[in-house]
C-alpha cells in the first residue's frame, strides 16, 4: 500500500460499520474514559490542543481518540507497531461516528495491519504533520517513536544535516535517517519549530519511559513528559490483570489444550509473571516458577509455587511461558530437551526471550505451520526418524497479542484514562511541569481508580475526619505515600 | 449449634426415642454433649463412652455426668484396656443392653459382636459416624457378621462436604499449627489420600501458600487431584521432598520405614485419618536413636542419629482432635443433626410406627433426610434458595422434551 496525501490512510473504509459496533461495545467496558468524557465535555480543556498519537490503532484506542476529540482536541494518529492495527477500528475512526465511508468525517488516522517499516515511519511523520505544515503541540506516545522522530529531526537541524548510517546500523535506523533527510531538505527548521511548540508528551509504556529518562539524564529532552506507565492504575492493570486475562486466552485460542492437570512453567515472577501464574493455577495447572531475583523467588515460594531452575523441569513440564523482560531465557538447547508437544510462548514485551533464531538454525529441525501464530518445530530423532515436536506460539512474540487480542477494554480503560488526564494536566497546567519526566500525582491515580469502581459495583468506605487525622492523610486522599507498594 | 437447637424443640415435642436405650461411642467434646442432650430430650436413656483414648475433654465428661445425668465412661489419656472396658460399661448400662447404638470408628459395634455378644438380641439398629467405621461395618456385613441394621450417617453428600472436606480440612491444619507453630507458606506439604478429608486438607494447605503434593492409590482421585493442579507422586518419591506430611487415607502403613528413612530433617508427621495406623510409629521408633517426648505439647522429636530429627504429632493419632479442638461446632452441628435425624427415623422403624423394618446390614441415609438437614442449616443461616416451579418439575421429570 502506498501512502499518499489523503487526509487519512487505512486498509478498508468499508470495515467502519463493524468497527463502530465494536467501539460501542468497548465504550461500555471503558467506564473511566466515558466518565472523563462526560466530566470534561462542558469545559473543553483540550480546546487548542493538537495531539499526535502514536499508539496501537485498536478498538480501545478508538475510544481514547474519540474521548480526546470530545473534550476539545484536534488529533492525528498512527499506530506504534506494524502489526497491531485493527483495520476495522482504524476505518471507524477515519469515518467517525457521524460520517459514512463515502463521506468520512472522522480524524486523520494513518495505520493498517502489516505496514512495511518504510510505511510505518511515513505514517508516523504524517501523524506529526498538520495540514498547514506545522507540527503538533502535544504528543501521546507508546514506545516513544513519535517523540524520537521530533527529537532526532530537531537534533539534525541543529547539526546542519542528517548523518550517514553506519554499516552496522539496523535497517530501521537507516529508514528513519532517510526520512529525516528528505524532511530537512523539503521543510528546513520544521522539527525545531515543532519541538518548541510541543508542550509535552504523555508516554504509555516501559520502553518509551526508559528512553525519556535517558534523554532527560543526557540533557537532550526538549519538552516535559508524563510517565503514564508508572501510574498504579496503569502498570498493575496492564501487567498483572491484563496478562492474567490474556495469557490463558492466547494459549487456548492457539492450542485449545486442557490447562487443568498440566505442569506450567512461568519464567519470571514480576507483575506479569504473578498474573500468569495465578491464572494458570486458577485453571488447575500445577505452576512452577523460575526466577533470578531472590525476593521474587521467595514471593513465589510463599505463594505456594514450586521454584525451580528451567533446567530442572525442561523434560517434565507441558507449558512454558516467559515473562522476564530479559533475553535468551529459553534457548534452542532448552527446547531440544522438552517433551513432545510441549507448548512454548512468550508474554514479555520483546521477542528475544525465546531464542527463535537459534531454534531455526538447530541442525535437522523441521518447521510446520499449524495455523496462524501456531507452529510446530520437530527435532531430529534417532536414526533419521522425527523426534519430539514442540508447539511455539506467535513465533516467540507476545502470545497474548498474537494468539488472542491483548488486554481487554476494561484494563485499557485504566491506562487510557491516565493518558487523558495526563494530556489535560500537561496542556492546561504546563507551567507546573518543568522540563523532565514526571509521574501523575497520586490523587489523579486514585481518581482513575475511583472512576472504575461503580461499573464493578464496588462500594467504597469513607474516612471520618478523625480517622484521616489519625493516619495523617486528607479525607479525600491521596491515601498513600509515594513509595507505597500496592 | 443452631441445627441441634432446632431439632431439640422438635424432639422434645415428638419424643421419637421414648423408652429406648441408646449406647454411644463418640469423642467426648462439647458438640457431642449437645447431641447426647438432644437424644435425651427425645426420650432416650443415653450411655456414653469415648471413641478415642486421647480425645476426651474431661470437663465435658464431668458436666455430662453431673449436670445432665448421662452415664459417661471416659477419661483422657486412658490406656487401651481401660478404653475397651469403658465401651463395655456403656453397653451394659441398661440390663439387657441398648436398643440403639451410635458409633464412631466401629469399636463399639465390634465390642458388641465379640466381648458383649450376649447383648446383641436387644439391639435393633445404629448409626456410624465415620468413614473408617463404615468401611469396617461393610466388611462385617460382607462376611454376614453384622447382626443389625446400621445407617452410615457419615456417608451423605452433605456430611462429606461439610464434615470431611471443610471440618477435617480446617481442623487438621489447626492441629498442626497449634502443635508446631510452623509457617505453611513456602513449605512442601504432602497429603496422603485425596478423599473428602484429604482434599480439604490439600486445598487449605494451598490456601496458606504451601506447595502441596498429593499421594493416592485410586486413579480417579489421583486424576481429580491432578486436574485441580496438585502434584501427584508416589509416597516413596514424595517422602524426601515433604516438610509436612498429613495422612488422610483410612489405610494402614501409609508412611512406612522406607519413607521415614529418606525424609528431610525437621519433617513434621501428622495423621488426620481416624486410627493411629497410617503412620508406622513403631517403625519410626525403631529408626530413632533417641525420642524426646513432648518437646512441645503433642510433639515428639525422633532423633535418627544422623543429624536428622522427625517430629511426630499427637503420637500419630488424629491430629485435629488431639492437638486442636476437633471440628468446629458448625460442622459437628450438621454431622450430628444428620445422625439424630437418621436415628429418629431408625427408631420409628424399630418401634414399628413408620415403614418397614430394616434388614441387618449397612444402609444409606435416606436422601430426603440429607436434604432436610441441609435445608435446616440454610434456614438457620438465613439463606434462602429457589424452588422449582411446577413447569420446571414436569420438565425435569419428562423424557419427551428434547432439543
Amino acid at each position: 500500500m502506498s501512502v499518499d496525501q489523503l487526509p487519512y490512510q487505512v486498509a478498508d473504509l468499508s470495515l467502519a460499520a463493524f468497527g463502530r459496533k465494536e467501539i460501542q461495545l468497548a465504550e461500555h467496558e471503558m467506564p473511566g474514559l466515558m466518565a472523563v468524557r462526560a466530566e470534561y465535555a462542558p469545559s473543553q480543556p483540550l480546546r487548542g490542543a493538537r495531539i499526535t498519537g502514536s499508539l496501537h490503532m485498536t478498538v480501545q484506542t478508538a475510544v481514547l481518540i474519540e474521548t480526546l476529540v470530545a473534550i476539545g482536541a484536534q488529533v492525528r494518529w498512527a499506530s506504534c507497531n506494524i502489526f497491531s492495527t485493527q483495520d476495522h477500528a482504524a476505518a471507524a475512526v477515519a469515518v467517525g461516528p457521524d460520517g459514512t465511508p463515502d463521506d468520512p468525517k472522522g480524524i486523520p488516522v494513518f495505520a493498517w495491519k502489516g505496514e512495511t517499516l518504510e510505511e510505518y515511519w511515513h505514517c508516523t511523520e504524517l501523524a506529526l504533520t498538520w495540514p498547514d505544515g506545522d507540527g503538533p503541540n502535544m504528543i501521546l506516545d507508546d514506545g516513544g517513536d513519535a517523540t524520537l522522530f521530533v527529537h532526532k529531526g530537531a537534533e539534525y537541524e541543529k547539526a546542519g544535516g542528517v548523518p550517514s548510517p553506519a554499516a552496522e546500523d539496523p535497517e530501521e535506523w537507516v529508514i528513519i535517517l532517510d526520512r529525516l533527510r528528505n524532511s530537512l531538505a523539503d521543510h528546513p527548521g520544521k522539527w525545531t519549530t515543532a519541538a518548541h511548540s510541543i508542550k509535552g508528551v504523555t508516554e504509555e509504556t516501559t520502553t518509551g519511559v526508559h528512553r525519556l529518562y535517558e534523554m532527560a539524564r543526557a540533557g537532550s529532552l526538549l519538552f516535559p513528559a508524563i510517565n503514564v506507565n508508572d501510574s498504579v492504575t496503569k502498570s498493575k492493570f496492564d501487567n498483572k490483570y491484563g496478562c492474567r486475562h490474556s495469557l490463558i486466552d492466547g494459549i487456548k485460542r492457539g492450542t485449545d489444550v486442557l490447562i487443568g492437570g498440566k505442569v506450567a512453567v512461568v519464567c519470571g515472577y514480576g507483575d506479569v509473571g504473578k498474573g500468569c501464574a495465578e491464572s494458570l493455577r486458577g485453571q488447575g495447572a500445577r505452576v512452577i516458577v523460575t526466577e533470578i531475583d531472590p525476593i521474587c523467588a521467595l514471593q513465589a515460594a510463599m505463594d505456594g509455587y514450586q521454584v525451580a531452575t528451567l533446567e530442572d523441569v525442561l523434560e517434565t513440564a507441558d507449558i512454558f511461558v516467559t515473562a522476564t523482560g530479559n533475553r535468551d531465557v529459553i534457548t534452542a538447547e532448552h527446547m531440544s530437551r522438552m517433551k513432545h508437544q510441549a507448548i512454548v510462548g512468550n508474554i514479555g514485551h520483546f521477542d528475544n526471550e525465546i531464542d527463535m533464531a537459534g531454534l531455526a538454525k538447530w541442525p535437522g529441525v523441521r518447521h510446520l505451520n499449524i495455523k496462524p501464530q501456531v507452529d510446530e518445530w520437530t527435532f531430529p530423532g534417532e536414526e533419521g526418524r522425527a523426534g519430539q515436536g514442540i508447539i511455539v506460539l506467535s513465533e516467540g512474540r507476545l502470545l497474548n497479542l498474537g494468539n488472542a487480542t491483548g488486554h481487554p477494554s476494561f484494563v485499557m480503560s485504566n491506562s487510557f484514562t491516565n493518558q487523558v488526564i495526563a494530556q489535560v494536566e500537561l496542556f492546561t497546567k504546563n507551567d507546573e511541569y518543568k522540563l523532565g519526566v514526571h509521574t501523575l500525582p497520586k490523587h489523579l491515580d486514585e481518581k482513575v481508580a475511583r472512576l472504575h469502581l461503580d461499573a464493578l459495583g464496588v462500594r467504597l468506605s469513607q474516612l471520618t475526619k478523625e480517622q484521616a487525622d489519625y493516619i495523617g492523610v486528607p479525607v479525600d486522599g491521596p491515601y498513600k505515600p509515594e513509595h507505597y507498594r500496592y | 449449634m443452631p441445627l441441634l437447637a432446632a431439632l431439640y424443640e422438635r424432639f422434645d415435642r415428638e419424643r421419637p426415642f421414648d423408652g429406648l436405650g441408646i449406647a454411644a461411642c463418640l469423642h467426648i467434646t462439647a458438640e457431642t454433649a449437645m447431641l447426647v442432650r438432644l437424644l435425651r430430650a427425645g426420650g432416650a436413656a443415653v450411655s456414653l463412652a469415648a471413641s478415642n483414648p486421647l480425645s476426651t475433654q474431661d470437663d465435658i465428661a464431668a458436666a455430662l455426668a453431673h449436670r445432665y445425668g448421662i452415664a459417661v465412661f471416659a477419661r483422657a489419656g486412658i490406656d487401651r484396656r481401660g478404653y475397651y472396658r469403658h465401651i463395655e460399661m456403656a453397653l451394659n448400662e441398661a440390663p439387657h443392653g441398648p436398643d440403639l447404638v451410635i458409633d464412631d470408628g466401629g469399636d463399639l459395634v465390634n465390642t458388641l459382636h465379640t466381648r458383649a455378644a450376649a447383648l446383641l438380641p436387644n439391639v435393633k439398629g445404629g448409626c456410624e459416624s465415620t468413614t473408617t467405621g463404615v468401611i469396617r461395618l461393610r466388611r462385617m456385613a460382607a462376611e454376614g457378621a453384622l447382626a443389625f441394621p446400621v445407617i452410615a450417617a457419615n456417608d451423605t453428600a452433605t456430611k462429606r462436604m461439610v464434615d470431611n472436606t471443610c471440618g477435617t480440612g480446617q481442623s487438621a491444619i489447626d492441629g498442626i499449627l497449634r502443635a508446631t507453630n510452623t509457617l505453611l507458606a513456602g513449605k512442601t506439604v504432602v497429603v496422603a489420600g485425596f478423599g473428602a478429608s484429604g482434599r480439604g486438607v490439600a486445598e487449605r494447605a494451598r490456601g496458606f501458600g504451601a506447595q502441596v503434593i498429593v499421594t493416592e492409590v485410586d486413579p480417579v482421585r489421583a486424576l481429580d487431584a491432578s486436574l485441580r493442579g496438585f502434584r501427584v507422586l508416589p509416597m516413596a518419591q514424595a517422602a524426601p521432598l515433604g516438610e509436612v506430611f498429613v495422612t488422610a487415607t483410612g489405610s494402614v502403613d501409609v508412611i512406612n520405614a522406607e519413607h521415614l528413612s529418606v525424609m528431610r530433617d525437621g519433617a513434621i508427621l501428622a495423621n488426620a485419618g481416624h486410627f493411629d495406623v497410617e503412620i508406622d510409629v513403631r517403625a519410626l521408633a525403631g529408626l530413632a536413636k533417641a525420642v524426646h517426648v513432648d518437646v512441645r505439647p503433642h510433639v515428639d522429636a525422633y532423633d535418627l542419629g544422623d543429624g536428622r530429627t522427625l517430629l511426630l504429632l499427637a503420637e500419630g493419632r488424629v491430629v485435629n482432635l488431639v492437638a486442636a479442638e476437633g471440628h468446629p461446632p458448625e460442622v459437628m452441628d450438621l454431622a450430628f443433626g444428620i445422625e439424630a435425624l437418621a436415628l429418629a427415623w431408625l427408631a420409628g422403624a424399630v418401634l414399628g410406627n413408620t415403614g418397614d423394618k430394616l434388614p441387618a446390614g449397612v444402609h444409606e441415609v435416606p436422601a430426603d433426610i440429607d436434604a432436610e438437614a441441609a435445608s435446616l442449616v440454610l434456614a438457620t443461616t438465613g439463606t434462602s434458595i429457589d424452588t422449582l416451579t411446577p413447569v420446571q418439575l414436569s420438565y425435569r421429570e419428562s423424557w419427551r422434551i428434547g432439543s
